[in-house]
């Protein structure tokens, strides 16, 4: 029986260097860190948005009960600075980083990041829960202690947020199973990322998908 | 001959002699005395410090306590990683007791992760404790258990009830008759001499062959350098729960025994004390 939702650890580096290649292409700004003894590392983003703009909404919401594929539903935010009329205050403006590490406990990618004001100040946990999409909101507060806590990031060892890999498990398999039977040669990290980034505010743009498909089909 | 299951008594009850202080610069409006406690090293900081935290919010004004934060010679400490870590790793060659300063300002964003209630340490514990799952059971013992079961490993450890604990506990200790151990070992091994948190990888109890693998075969694979030997003498300690292990004993065994309640072998690699 194939384990759809679990990969390897070298795996996994292999689909970070692909979704890094495709990063590149189209001026995303993924890359990768090794760690210090580089024995391992992990993918990182940096990205700034303005706090209070509603993230990105997704026509047909929930990421269960979809028959369409998870990349049809990731769309890319609106490049803020050609949307606001008027330059933000520096306060609402807010800085996230995101990094993908494997976890060989579940092995699965797990996805940390944090955020913070212009000014160094951090946002807090409430904080991001608040800011959690509407449309995920439901999930979250059946457990928020068990999807979105503080822990300490494995490599740097520094406080971050993670999105806990227990329940991504919850919603990877049906949808991993469903995008593969169309699309084999779908990068793993691609769909996960592209199914628990929006949760905490990432969107991937749809070239992704596009990049590392070579069976190509029309999903009406 | 002691049984096997003293071990696990002797774990839990083990205590490491405290002496808070405050803060030099935190501002109070009498002078605050030390505050002495015996501190459970299988717990968690914020977890036991309840009566530290009231002794010394009494000779100060409310709007100069935020949270509470410990600090040792310097070095902030974190209350996420159990107790008798934190003092085999940074505190064990000193005398005792343990020394900590308290302090209620200036909390260290970057090095601390904030505890906000009870119900954040309940969350950590439970998350480490389904980890150690995933690697021991594909996480199957601890899904099968009921929400309950859950609360009570949690009470058990809040409440220092070793009984109550363990009855739930030593399901997650078990394994299938035709193996000889778990799937994987939970454990982190932790140096202060690297900027990595801890090591971490997957390992398994039993050999191809089916020889039980030791302690010393875990570290020669993970962290070599805690055990090569430089001119015959050992450079560092191998450390858990305050003692030296044999580098001889079967991993199983030390998983089964020696872990801490979230199911984790902590084990610190310190250098050799000088004296």
């Amino acid at each position: 029986m194939e384990e759809d939702e679990f990969i390897g650890e070298k795996t996994f580096q292999r689909c970070c260097a692909e979704f890094i290649k495709h990063s590149q292409e189209i001026g995303d700004s993924w890359e990768w860190r090794p760690s210090k003894d580089c024995s391992d590392g992990y993918m990182c983003k940096i990205h700034f948005q303005i706090k209070n703009e509603p993230a990105v909404s997704h026509p047909g919401t929930s990421t269960h009960g979809q028959t369409c594929l998870p990349m049809e539903e990731a769309f890319e935010l609106p490049s803020d600075d050609c949307e606001v009329i008027e330059a933000p205050e520096a306060s609402q403006v807010i800085k996230y980083e995101y990094h993908v590490l494997y976890s060989c406990s579940y092995q699965v990618p797990v996805l940390y990041f944090r955020a913070s004001f212009l000014d160094g100040r951090p946002l807090t946990l409430k904080d991001i829960w608040e800011g959690v999409h509407e449309c995920y909101k439901t999930r979250l507060l059946q457990g928020p202690w068990d999807t979105i806590t503080q822990q300490e990031h494995p490599i740097l060892g520094q406080p971050f947020f993670v999105l806990h890999p227990c329940k991504t498990n919850e919603f990877m398999t049906p949808v991993l199973k469903n995008s593969r039977k169309i699309n084999k040669n779908v990068n793993y990290i691609t769909s996960w990322l592209s199914i628990v980034g929006p949760v905490v505010g990432l969107n991937l743009p749809l070239s992704y998908a596009k990049a590392t498909s070579q069976d190509q089909r029309n999903v009406d | 001959m002691t049984d096997d299951k003293d071990v696990l008594r002797d774990v839990w009850f083990g205590r490491i002699p405290t002496c808070f202080t405050l803060y030099q610069d935190e501002i109070t409006e009498r002078e605050a005395e030390p505050y002495y406690l015996l501190l459970p090293r299988v717990s968690y900081l914020t977890l036991v410090t309840d009566k530290v935290k009231k002794h010394f919010q009494k000779v100060m004004r409310q709007e100069d306590i935020s949270e509470i934060w410990f600090e040792y010679e310097g070095t902030p400490l974190k209350w996420h990683y159990p107790i008798g870590l934190l003092f085999d790793l940074l505190a064990s060659s000193s005398a005792l007791p343990w020394n900590i300063t308290v302090h209620f300002k200036s909390f260290p964003e970057k090095d601390l992760l904030h505890c906000p209630s009870k119900d954040a340490i309940e969350a950590h514990f439970m998350s480490c404790m389904k980890e150690a799952d995933a690697l021991k059971h594909k996480s199957q013992v601890i899904n099968e258990m009921q929400k309950k079961d859950h609360k009570q490993l949690w009470m058990g450890l809040q409440n220092d009830r070793f009984d109550q604990f363990w009855a739930i506990n030593r399901k997650l200790m078990e394994y299938p008759a035709e193996e000889n151990g778990f799937r994987y070992i939970p454990f982190r091994i932790y140096q202060t001499t690297t900027e990595r948190p801890f090591i971490q990888k997957l390992f398994r109890p039993v050999a191809a062959d089916g020889q039980l693998h030791t302690l010393g075969d875990l570290l020669k694979e993970v962290c070599p350098s805690a055990v090569a030997p430089e001119d015959g003498e050992r450079k560092n300690q191998v450390m858990i729960h305050g003692i030296e292990p044999m580098l001889e004993t079967p991993l199983q065994w030390l998983s089964e025994h020696l872990s801490y309640p979230d199911n984790f072998l902590h084990i610190s690699i310190i250098p050799q004390p000088t004296d």
